[in-house]
């Protein structure tokens, strides 16, 4: 312990600092958390991670980002851009956009972000959805498509009115905010998201070899991960460039090798880091609401409330969740949003049972008591003054919650339940098993990948639970 | 005669445990006037608090049980209104401030914001109103510099300045009533005084009435008018504070006298009550006091039936068979609008 901890000494963040007025428990709790190497380099993948996810268009495509042919100049790789690669660019573009100036409180910083990505989310769905508005009315039928419509727009301008208020006087990001909105909602609406429905890759390749390309600025990676190479079969399974055999018959360069479709692996990997993220974090995320709420309820209420929950989380807890996702998998199809919701609807009993406990802790102290008596109503005594004292553990909780949800899409994957047409990690596992003949690139690139990204997860949270369990911490 | 604020009539409270009931308040009945400090005294477990949470309906139900009774706040029953209309009740009218001052304020959020929140609640303010309200109430209970204060933690606090911060908070929407459950105990003596001093002075500045539950004697003898002596969920005497500490009349109000220290007296050991604080699952019968008895243990009477609460004098009530003229006595609900004369002790240790 004292060995590991002694590179982190030059850089310890959570010494004493002299003036500076004292940091709250979240504050404490983070550098804590992260004063340990440990939790960086779990911290440094993750973070690797969300920035594939995020620029993965970027990163690998076979769309080149500039293209001059015959004269003409164009960007394919925009043109092609779909309406989540768009919200997910402006998302973290404003993030970081925030995260740069540093001047705005957390909460305003949240309120930005919501109402960029509420702002975004609309103008980018418009054009494809009004492209698709025949399949629409047709599939939902006409009155509730536009009642549906209508909820959506109005949870829209909820948000955005919400999150404008919340700014109260917050001019070092409100301004800001309202001129890098105007400036989207201008260019989104003079070209509209609208990629075109069917994609011919190989058709940079031929002109290329026809000689018309002038000009070419390609992606990193130059191709896409359903980018397949159909018509030259000798790309299928090739082994990455460098090792040499087989991959010196061809002229690409493929830094983890193909697949069996003729894919290019790393491409895959980069573009299946999006499952991966969302997957966690989405199933973890509902999780945790279901598992605070009913744990709440049980921990303040007692009596026939907790018994009656808890006999409910035990029923809960004896549903083995791999054996159900593969029956809905059977039944309903191949669907990720679909798995994200069982996984969050099965596994939040330990999430129950934590805020359960600290709940049972936490509503005799006077502070809880004072607070009833103050008059306030239910809903600020649980969740205003009991939860963020409670919170903690279930934080914990979910921060391997989210590596054993990747797991568990992974699993399904590899035993080919998972997605069929976007790539997973688990599925390029299975491909490496299925092949019959041993193509160790396809077994160790996303077998490192998950791997990798499991530990992370577990590093930060074991971090995280030492930086707040009062008997490790050390003052 | 003055109407009360607050009349308590007949309150009963049961607790449901695995082996059987137990009654920790029985038969409790007092009065508290505009303006007055009512004084409950008793040892560990007698019942005093239990008496207080439950005017705000703060009784952890279940295991806890009304049973019966009236807690009057102006004429209206407490016990009878439904849950939005205690919550109105609850911090505009009534406020109440707890023992342990290092645990009663959340540790997450910022003084100002814990006062904002109830001002908020119970006054039609705007948020920027309702901190100037904040920092005022902070002025009030004597905290320089309330401006700054009012975005600090709790944790960035001592002990009397978080006392301090609950009597602001307790008293920024201008209670009626203040129930302060054992407010200095965990409090070093010479903060004591000063938070005691500070309740005087804030009572006599908005004629609050304050319910003040306390085990010592000395904090009764500075503050209150009218004192109520439970034993073993009772009230066993209750009486004038001048009249209770001239003339005790029940045997533990005695004791319980004798057994403060005095200064100057010489004694090798403090005088202390025989026995021990009756467990309230295997009361005693008849008097509750009798196994510790000094006056006449051997009387039959005391072991078969419990005295009630009679009005032996004038303001004077006590529930012992050997007081002279109980027997004759008339059984009447206490009630005392007595104020007593206070030295006003303005500006010498609150600032």
């Amino acid at each position: 312990m004292s060995i590991a901890e002694l590179p982190s000494a030059p850089l310890n963040l959570a010494g004493p600092t002299g003036d500076q007025p004292p940091r709250t428990f979240a504050q404490q709790a983070f550098i804590d958390t992260f004063s340990n190497w440990r939790a960086r380099l779990g911290a440094v993948w993750i973070v690797l991670l969300a920035f594939a996810a995020v620029f993965a268009p970027f990163l690998a495509n076979s769309h080149p980002y500039l293209l001059k042919v015959d004269g003409r100049w164009s960007s394919p790789l925009l043109e092609h851009l779909a309406p989540v690669d768009v919200i997910l660019l402006v998302g973290a573009l404003t993030a970081m956009a925030l995260l740069a100036m540093r001047s705005a409180g957390v909460r305003a910083c949240a309120m930005a972000l919501v109402w960029m990505v509420a702002l975004t989310t609309p103008l980018a769905l418009w054009k494809v959805a009004w492209r698709n508005r025949d399949v629409l009315s047709i599939t939902i039928g006409t009155p509730l498509a536009w009642a549906l419509l209508l909820v959506v727009c109005l949870v829209i301008l909820g948000a955005l009115v919400w999150t404008w208020r919340g700014l109260g006087r917050q001019g070092m990001v409100r301004w800001p905010l309202l001129a890098a909105g105007a400036l989207l909602a201008a260019v989104l609406i003079a070209r509209p998201i609208d990629p075109p429905r069917t994609v011919v890759y190989e058709h940079y390749r031929e002109m290329e070899r026809a000689g018309r390309v002038q000009f070419i600025l390609r992606a990193p990676i130059p191709y896409s991960a359903s980018d397949r190479m159909r018509d030259s079969s000798q790309h299928r399974l090739l082994p990455p460039s460098w090792w040499g055999g087989d991959a010196r018959r061809v002229s690409t360069w493929h830094w983890m090798g193909t697949d069996v479709n003729s894919s290019d692996v790393l491409s895959r990997i980069i573009h299946a880091s999006r499952i991966a993220l969302a997957i966690g974090f989405i199933s973890t995320g509902i999780a945790v609401v279901i598992g605070v709420v009913i744990g709440g309820i049980m921990g303040f209420f007692v009596g026939r409330v907790d018994i009656i929950g808890m006999r409910l989380v035990e029923i809960f807890e004896a549903i083995p969740t791999l054996f159900l996702l593969i029956a809905f998998v059977a039944f309903f199809g191949r669907n990720l949003y679909l798995m994200m919701a069982i996984i969050g609807l099965v596994t939040w009993t330990g999430d129950a049972r934590f805020i359960r406990a600290e709940f049972l802790k936490l509503r005799n102290q006077d502070f809880v008591q004072a607070a009833i008596a103050a008059g306030l109503p239910l809903r600020s005594v649980l969740f205003r003054h009991m939860l963020p004292n409670g919170i903690t553990p279930v934080l914990v909780a979910a921060s391997f919650g989210v590596a054993s949800a990747i797991l568990y899409e992974a699993t399904l994957s590899f035993l080919g339940l998972g997605l069929v047409d976007e790539p997973s990690w688990g599925q390029m596992l299975e491909q490496a098993r299925t092949l019959g003949r041993f193509t160790w690139w396809m077994a160790i690139f996303p077998g490192m990948a998950i791997f990798l990204t499991v530990f992370a997860y577990n590093l930060v949270g074991e971090s995280f639970r030492d930086a707040i369990d009062p008997r490790i911490r050390k003052l | 005669m003055q109407q009360p604020l607050l009349e308590i009539r007949d309150l009963n409270v049961a607790f449901d445990m695995k082996h059987g009931q137990i009654r920790p308040v029985r038969d409790v009945s007092y009065c508290i006037y505009p303006g007055q400090t009512v004084a409950l005294v008793g040892e560990s477990g007698c019942g005093k608090s239990v008496t207080a949470l439950s005017i705000l309906r703060l009784i952890p139900e279940p295991p806890g049980r009304v049973l019966g009774g009236q807690i009057l706040l102006e004429g209206r029953d407490l016990l009878a209104l439904s849950e939005p209309e205690m919550r109105k009740v609850c911090g505009k009218d009534i406020a109440m401030i707890f023992q342990e001052p290092m645990t009663s304020l959340n540790p997450v959020f910022t003084i100002g914001d814990q006062i904002a929140e109830a001002v908020l609640l119970h006054q039609h303010v705007t948020p920027r109103q309702a901190r100037d309200i904040a920092e005022q109430a902070l002025r009030d209970v004597g905290i320089a510099d309330a401006g700054r204060r009012l975005d600090e933690y709790p944790h960035q606090m001592s002990g009397g300045m978080r006392q301090r911060v609950m009597i602001a908070m307790a008293l920024s929407c201008r209670p009626k009533l203040l129930i302060a459950d054992e407010p200095t105990t965990a409090l070093d003596v010479t903060i004591q005084a000063q938070i005691l001093e500070l309740l005087r002075k804030l009572q006599r500045q908005t004629n609050m009435s304050i319910l003040l539950i306390t085990h010592d004697l000395g904090v009764v003898a500075e503050n209150a008018d009218v004192v109520g002596v439970m034993y073993a969920s009772r009230i066993v005497e209750y009486a004038t504070a001048e009249e209770l500490f001239d003339h005790p009349l029940h045997p533990y109000t005695e004791g319980l006298l004798r057994s403060v220290p005095r200064l100057g007296a010489r004694a090798d050991r403090l005088t202390t009550i025989p026995g021990t604080v009756p467990n309230p699952a295997r009361f005693p019968s008849g008097c509750k006091f009798h196994p510790r008895c000094h006056r006449m243990s051997g009387d039959p009477a005391c072991a078969a039936d419990e005295p009630l609460l009679r009005e032996v004098r004038p303001g004077h009530w006590a529930a012992c068979h050997h007081v002279e003229g109980h027997a004759d006595s008339p059984v009447t609900r206490p009630a005392l609008a007595h104020r007593r004369q206070l030295a006003a002790a303005e500006g010498s240790l609150v600032a």
